[in-house]
């Protein structure tokens, strides 16, 4: 999802499209204009990790923690909108560092009446199916600075963060029934190499690639009620093709597909959201022509919020996850790697405590402690770094100050 | 899923429930002239996005920590102010759709409503509005 990792044609259509909606926002005249919304965040921060290469190499204090990003809206007409969000993130090894087009896409309004809404989105579209992944990189919607890594795992981010296709999204409310909202999206997304590295390690000389990806989602929240339900899947299918000299990995076809169940309560002082995901990871090659992948993982995580009072929120999250669930302790990854991967490479969990507090309107503070054991999702995940991640326990703590408009 | 979790999710369910008084007029530069919890809800949620006859709805907003917003969203809508935050960032910068236009003062709020078609809004109940903009509530 990087610019540089796009076709040039590709880049100058997204770069008009959000040249376009900046013009109108110079040529705007001073009343309000409703067709037209600029938004934007900024974000930084400081974060130590102890034990682990999360963030990098060296285990020192890191300043690895910027987002900032800027998005528009313009409503051309009764049918059709344009928006699009250009971001920039430097998360140090979580992911790679640099300017992103977030999203750029046509929302078309294919039906609007009392109770429904029916609409086409073409271009590039966020993926909005799970409970933060639509603005996973817009701190101030999400409830950590760290997201729960058995769901929104930073090395996958490139990959799950959108795609280039189209989406569907179909909303009903109904008195009696309550708001029902059913998304499909298809696209595939291009995959860079300093993104295959991360996850493979700087040994991949190859390229990854997205052949197919397709998720839906359906979400339910009862009529007058604080809670709401959602069920999502995924498929997608990636290729890895070896460079024909020096890379160590061999041609792989892979899929991926998740279940997901989650729940979200939303009370005046309490919250509470969970998610519960399943995945099967499917891979032919990769270390040798004729190796076979074929692993179920499990993971969840609940997390309470509460409300002191309007500025001050404290969060709890417990998370577990599990690479295998058939091996949920990881024996059998450090008996089949023949001793070369501890045990703990077979899962991580998470317990996670921190507050956000809301200096002024708009500008808030955050701040999180979490004590880890496991290293299942650092990356690289192929060839994990136990030179750095040589303790079953470690734990990060992460302080970041954002203002949005 | 453990039976602690089942727990937690009924006693969670079992803590809240908005309930205030309502001191707001509803108000719209639109061709309608009563509405129901449920339709405001639906157009605050930014769920219904035109009027019946088929006009475009612009949502007009006070800043989620002013006091008359945050009486309008629990005894109005039924609805907690950060929960129309969310929501409203949630279609702001994930590209879905768009929020509301927040305006910054009680006074802006009466003149974006009633300067721009379509638009809908609240003032206090004591504020001096022309009757056809005021909208009859239906709770």
């Amino acid at each position: 999802m990087l610019f540089n990792s796009r076709t040039k044609s590709v880049q100058t259509f997204y770069s008009l499209l959000l040249l376009s909606l900046l013009m109108n926002e110079v040529g705007a005249e001073e009343t309000i204009n409703p067709d037209l919304q600029l938004h934007g965040f900024i974000a930084q921060g400081i974060i130590n990790v102890s034990g682990s290469d999360f963030v990098n190499d060296s285990g020192e204090l890191s300043a690895e923690l910027t987002e900032v990003g800027l998005n528009g809206s313009y409503q051309l007409n009764s049918l059709f909108r344009l928006t699009g969000q250009v971001v920039y993130l430097d998360g140090g090894n979580r992911y790679d560092e640099g300017f992103r087009v977030n999203y750029a896409l046509l929302d078309w309004s294919l039906h609007h009446a009392e109770d429904w809404q029916v609409n086409l989105y073409l271009g590039r579209f966020k993926n909005n199916h799970w409970l933060y992944s639509g603005t996973r990189d817009v701190p101030f919607t999400r409830p950590s600075i760290i997201l729960p890594q058995s769901i929104y795992f930073d090395g996958f981010r490139d990959i799950t963060v959108g795609a280039d296709g189209a989406a569907l999204k179909i909303s009903h409310s109904s008195d009696l029934l309550g708001d029902f909202d059913f998304n499909v999206s298809s696209g595939t997304t291009t995959i860079s190499k300093e993104q295959t590295q991360i996850l493979y390690s700087e040994q991949a000389l190859g390229k990854m690639s997205n052949s197919r990806d397709i998720k839906t989602s359906l979400y339910w929240q009862p009529a007058d009620s604080s809670w709401r339900f959602g069920l999502t899947l995924l498929d997608a299918d990636f290729g890895y093709e070896a460079q024909a000299q020096g890379d160590r990995f061999f041609d792989t076809k892979m899929t991926f597909q998740r279940v997901m169940v989650n729940a979200l309560f939303e009370g005046e002082r309490w919250e509470f959201s969970s998610e519960i995901i399943q995945e099967r990871f499917v891979f032919d090659g990769f270390y040798f022509p004729d190796f076979h992948h074929d692993k179920l993982g499990q993971g969840y995580y609940s997390q309470f919020r509460y409300k002191i009072d309007n500025s001050l929120i404290l969060l709890a999250r417990y998370e577990r996850f599990y690479d295998d669930k058939d091996n949920r302790k990881g024996d059998g990854l450090a008996e089949a790697s023949g001793g070369l991967l501890p045990s703990y490479s077979g899962y991580q969990h998470d317990i996670t405590l921190g507050f956000s507090y809301d200096l002024a309107e708009k500008f808030r503070l955050q701040f999180e402690y979490h004590h880890i054991e496991g290293i299942a999702r650092l990356t690289p995940v192929v060839l994990p770094n136990l030179a750095i991640n040589n303790s079953k326990r470690w734990d990060l703590w992460a302080i970041q100050l954002m203002y949005w408009f | 899923m453990p039976i602690s979790f089942v727990v937690m999710f009924v006693l969670v369910g079992i803590l809240s429930s908005p309930a205030m008084a309502c001191s707001t007029q509803v108000i719209a530069n639109a061709n309608v002239t009563s509405i129901t919890k449920s339709q405001l809800r639906q157009i605050f949620l930014m769920r219904q996005l035109y009027w019946p006859d088929k006009q475009k709805i612009v949502v007009f907003v006070l800043p989620s920590s002013d006091p008359l917003h945050q009486i309008f969203s629990k005894c109005n809508l039924g609805i907690f102010p950060y929960k129309l935050d969310r929501t409203w960032n949630k279609l702001t910068y994930s590209g879905l759709g768009v929020a509301p236009i927040v305006v910054d003062s009680h006074q802006a709020l009466i003149k974006a409503v009633t300067s721009t078609a379509g638009a809908i809004g609240y003032a206090e109940d004591f504020a001096e509005i022309k009757d056809k903009y005021v909208i009859q509530f239906q709770n």
